[in-house]
């Protein structure tokens, strides 16, 4: 009968889901047990004290070899500096409203410290900071702060400068390519380090810089590559979240690349050259030390706090096996130029692809001015748009 | 020689639709439309890159990917076949199931390297000038990828199994008259759809990113079907659909580098516009192509 | 026609054509219990304990005014989307657009209230920033209906297509004509005024947005079930030919049910700018469409169970997120929980509503 015929089915079809659970079981994450109950805070109580857990967001996944991957290396090493604190984790955070209720989740389960890791995750977070006054936030590049919110970020094109530096001596065509996600200030700002840094050791360098709309689709990433290589650029670059495609394409047509966010060498045994990096474990250990001590108010990251090349907050890797011992040198030199002050990667005239100034002759702009880049300089073939 | 980058890039980066397209062409000829192809090749894509990591065999790969992309079109075809399901509301669930499912078994995959296929440039015919490295210069897959479409055409069109498959989706009471049993049929090519949408899952992760990141076929599934309708169910012309995609894409990547003031979201866009001006202009002739069970489903019939 | 014909052969038994009265309610119990069942199952692999996750599931949402209002936030969208993918279906179309009608709806209510409103005093410039919204999903829907009255296209696909080009579209106008002059160069537009901020609920984030979902789900089941404008709609949706016998100009109605869906999922746009958001953001109400749609068919097109569906839905994002802080796993894994309800529902064998 028609009755049981349905039942037979839905039994069925109950078989054929449970077994393609139990199938897919066989991948086995670590799972960790259920969180504790949430702790209270005195109304009064310095930001960032009492908290029985520590929370991080990231917009990507952990695994990307990139900018989420090196933050959540900085969330490890906060864990292991805190034991008795839990860190709670939330992957994949979109950058919208929706993160405020991923952070009042976290409070609930008892954390006063959050570090919200992405620039979009800046103003729920500035929500979020107005109605917990006790908790205290590290928002990552953001460029608003509250009484409550700090924000952190490094000086990354520091390195870039230096990696454009090392792609430039090596390149062979002079034409360098660099695959950016979307026309943001810190995307254009890397992308005009690079190619100054390429251009103080070839006049006659180009970057080609090629936008793929998005911060992770290999499938783009890859088209970029090829497309940048075929045009003939043998040295790329790139600003995205997940780092790895780029690496191993440009290492499987035989050209040189320079990796971003963390170090991928181990991607690129051939073609890799150098790369610029984040180091967020100190930084992120001392930041929660300030809170948890009640001292965040008046500490350095109770503002917009950039960890410089000097502060070992950003780094360059070490070269790769066939960077000659001469550019090492020369690199390794000009990192020590800039460490020391004595050299500026944007010091004046910098003009941008019209020509026009856009810093003056021995004006040397701070983190903040560069921070708010809006085109990109002579050289770079590509255009932003309007 | 700009254009023959455009062209070759063109194949690398259209092969995997092109495949996904192939399969669903199978299944729609059979009378069922699959909007979950979308899921299938991020089974495949998944399925194709972790058995990779684990074996170190790229061919093992593409065979576990296609198997996976066929056992989640196997959840369309039971749902469909057997419960009398909305096939459009079905399809479109299995796109979000696979999402799901693989964003969740791919995590621990994201960082894995493997030795997928790497371009292997035909001797003699990749040295013919233009053409050489336009058409001879990819990997084994994308060899065989292109091999299949006339294969598949000369099934269709010039076997028993062919016209028993094209009956199927046009006038099945001929099929009962034969003996043969047509949901049987229908089973069968809602799976080989989904296999071949899987293998163009792995086209994408093994041979062409060498990457697995969750969602990465971005919406190629989707593009895959409504080639399908482009193509009026004609695999060259599929075939030809999946190839004007990819060189939409290279053409905008290669019309950046020319530093033209064109905001790069417009050149994002072309790829889709295009397909949709492709669907309007083969329209007129296609009423008379579409296997005619397919014609109940568009017509809301199979939508409610 | 043959298609029913087919139906009724595959159940023979009681010769019902509305195969679902007779069914008892403790199947359909099991059907609702089921996927839960056998995401449990898959929790228990990975070492969570589903009882405590549902338990938490339930607490979050009824166990406070916060949870409660995330929740209905969350819901609001995906009933908005999920009328805009119901209406349609009603006339036989199927409408997947609303994820791109959601975010052209944005875009025009952002625009309008960045541009012309800011000034307006609430009671004046809130419903034209509503109207703009509307004004945009509904163009953004004429297209997909364009496409398909005039040039033969069939919506599902169109509809689906255009979604990705009004990603982009949101896209170039946030990095460009709408971008935000004191952002730094970052891609949002400006904020809107506070005066065109939908009324809140004290210590939530609620908004009166859901109230205007809840109206126009009931509008939307009124019109269908009580006019005749909603009688032509569902005789040219049943049977398509007899329709036409009986002098229905299908076409016309084709084209104003999908713009009358696409105005649906724009408010849904302009509610989470006005709502939540306060600006406008290239990731603003992402698959929100796709989920409205689910909701859709989890409520078999019926408009008032759709409030009921939305919310089921709404729970479900929201746990992902309890899931994931509480257990480690991703919030993504709640996606395949959102498949197993559907496949359950779609595989129950319902035809028609």
């Amino acid at each position: 009968m028609n009755h049981t015929r349905k039942a037979f089915r839905t039994t069925l079809m109950l078989g054929v889901l449970a077994l393609s659970m139990l199938v897919s079981a066989c991948s086995q994450p670590g799972a960790a047990p259920s969180p504790s109950g949430a702790a209270e805070g005195g109304e009064a109580a310095a930001p960032g004290t009492g908290g029985s857990a520590i929370g991080f967001i990231f917009v990507g996944t952990k695994d990307d070899h990139g900018y989420n991957q090196a933050a959540y290396i900085g969330s490890e090493a906060v864990e292991q500096a805190f034991p008795d604190m839990k860190v709670l984790r939330s992957e994949n955070v979109p950058e919208t409203a929706e993160a405020e209720r991923v952070m009042e989740q976290m409070i609930k389960n008892g954390a006063k410290i959050i570090f919200p890791t992405s620039y979009g995750h800046l103003e729920p977070s500035l929500n979020v900071a107005k109605r917990h006054p006790d908790v205290a936030f590290f928002h990552q590049g953001g460029l608003k702060t509250a009484d409550n919110l700090g924000t952190y970020f490094g000086t990354i094109w520091e390195p870039n400068y230096l990696a454009g530096v090392t792609a430039a001596q090596m390149s062979k065509t002079g034409k360098l390519g660099f695959i950016v996600s979307v026309p943001i200030p810190q995307v254009l700002l890397n992308v005009n380090a690079f190619q100054l840094g390429a251009q103080s050791v070839n006049p006659d360098a180009t970057t080609s810089v090629v936008f793929t709309g998005s911060w992770c689709d290999p499938g783009q990433q890859a088209n970029a590559a090829n497309s940048l290589i075929d045009a003939g650029a043998d040295v790329l670059g790139q600003h995205q979240d997940c780092t790895k495609t780029v690496i191993e394409t440009a290492e499987r047509r035989g050209v040189m690349s320079v990796g971003y966010h963390t170090d991928a060498s181990a991607l690129a045994p051939e073609g890799w050259l150098t790369g610029s990096v984040w180091n967020w474990s100190d930084l992120f250990v001392d930041m929660t030390r300030t809170a948890i001590d009640g001292s965040f108010k008046g500490s350095i990251y109770d503002g917009k706090y950039r960890g410089m090349l000097k502060d070992d907050v950003v780094q360059l890797t070490d070269f790769g096996a066939s960077v000659p011992e001469d550019v090492r040198t020369y690199v390794l030199e000009q990192k020590q130029a800039i460490i020391d002050g004595t050299l500026h990667p944007f010091a004046g005239p910098v003009k941008d692809q019209e020509g026009n100034v856009k810093i003056e002759e021995g004006a040397e702009p701070d983190a903040e001015e560069l921070e708010a880049t809006d085109y990109l300089v002579e050289g770079v073939i590509g255009s932003i748009p309007k | 020689m700009m254009i023959a980058d455009i062209l070759t890039g063109a194949i690398r980066s259209g092969t995997s639709v092109m495949l996904a397209s192939q399969g669903e062409l199978i299944s729609e000829r059979a009378g069922v439309i699959n909007l979950g192809t979308e899921g299938s090749m991020l089974c495949g894509a998944l399925g194709g890159f972790a058995v990779t990591v684990w074996t170190g065999n790229p061919w093992l790969g593409v065979l576990a990917g296609g198997i996976a992309g066929m056992l989640i079109s196997a959840i369309h075809a039971f749902l469909v076949l057997a419960c009398g399901a909305n096939q459009l509301a079905t399809g479109l669930t299995i796109m979000f199931f696979g999402m799901g499912v693989t964003s969740f078994l791919g995590r621990g995959f994201v960082s894995e390297q493997i030795v997928g296929f790497n371009p292997v440039p035909i001797p003699f015919l990749s040295d013919i000038p233009f053409i050489g490295g336009i058409l001879f210069n990819h990997d084994p897959l994308t060899y065989l990828a292109i091999l299949f479409v006339p294969c598949l055409w000369y099934v269709l069109f010039r076997t028993r199994l062919g016209i028993v498959l094209r009956a199927t989706g046009e006038r099945q009471e001929v099929l009962f008259a034969s003996g043969i049993n047509p949901k049987l049929v229908r089973y069968l090519a809602v799976l080989a759809g989904g296999f071949l949408a899987g293998v163009g899952g792995v086209q994408l992760s093994v041979a062409f990113t060498h990457s697995w990141v969750e969602n990465m076929t971005q919406g190629r599934g989707v593009v895959a079907v409504a080639l399908v309708i482009f193509a009026s169910w004609m695999p060259a012309r599929a075939m030809l659909g999946a190839y004007l995609f990819g060189a939409a894409q290279a053409l905008q990547l290669t019309v950046q580098q020319q530093g033209l003031p064109i905001s790069p979201f417009f050149l994002f866009m072309v790829p889709y516009l295009l397909t949709l001006a492709a669907l309007l202009i083969v329209e007129r002739k296609q009423r008379s192509l579409m296997p005619e069970s397919l014609g109940k489903v568009f017509a809301g019939d199979g939508a409610r | 026609m043959k298609q029913q014909a087919g139906a009724a052969a595959l159940s023979p038994a009681n010769g019902m054509t509305r195969g679902n009265r007779w069914k008892p309610a403790a199947l359909k119990t099991a059907l609702m219990l089921a996927p839960f069942v056998v995401f449990g199952l898959f929790l228990l692999f990975h070492n969570v304990n589903p009882v405590t996750l549902y338990i938490s599931m339930i607490q979050s949402t009824f166990g406070d005014l916060y949870g409660f209002g995330e929740v209905l936030l969350k819901a609001t969208p995906f009933i908005l989307t999920g009328l805009a993918a119901a209406l349609p279906a009603k006339a036989g179309l199927v409408n997947v657009g609303g994820e791109g009608q959601l975010a052209i709806g944005a875009l025009f209510s952002t625009w309008f209230a960045v541009f012309y409103l800011d000034a307006m005093p609430a009671a004046l410039g809130i419903p034209l920033m509503l109207l703009a919204g509307a004004l945009g999903g509904g163009l953004w829907a004429a297209v997909t209906a364009l496409l398909k009255v005039k040039g033969g296209l069939n919506e599902t696909i169109t509809s689906l297509l255009l979604n990705y080009v009004a990603a982009f579209t949101v896209g170039f106008f946030v990095h460009g004509l709408l971008k935000d002059p004191n952002s730094f160069n970052w891609p949002f537009s400006p904020e809107i005024a506070s005066s065109l901020r939908l009324p809140v609920v004290n210590g939530t984030r609620l908004h009166v947005g859901i109230l205007l979902a809840l109206v126009l789900a009931a509008v939307t089941w009124y019109v269908l079930a009580r006019t005749r404008l909603g009688f032509r709609i569902r005789v040219i949706g049943s049977n398509r030919f007899a329709a036409e016998r009986a002098g229905f100009r299908i076409n016309r109605t084709y084209f104003w049910v999908l713009v009358a869906g696409g105005m649906l999922a724009g408010i849904a746009g302009m509610i989470e700018i006005a709502g939540i958001e306060g600006r406008l953001r290239a990731s603003t109400g992402v698959n929100y469409g796709y989920l409205g749609f689910l909701a859709a068919m989890m409520a078999w097109n019926h408009p008032l169970r759709i409030v009921l569906t939305g919310f089921i839905l709404g729970m479900i994002s929201v746990a992902g997120n309890t899931l994931e802080i509480a257990s480690g796993l991703p919030a993504s894994s709640v996606h395949i929980l959102m498949g197993l309800v559907l496949f359950f529902i779609l595989g129950s064998g319902r035809r028609s509503s």
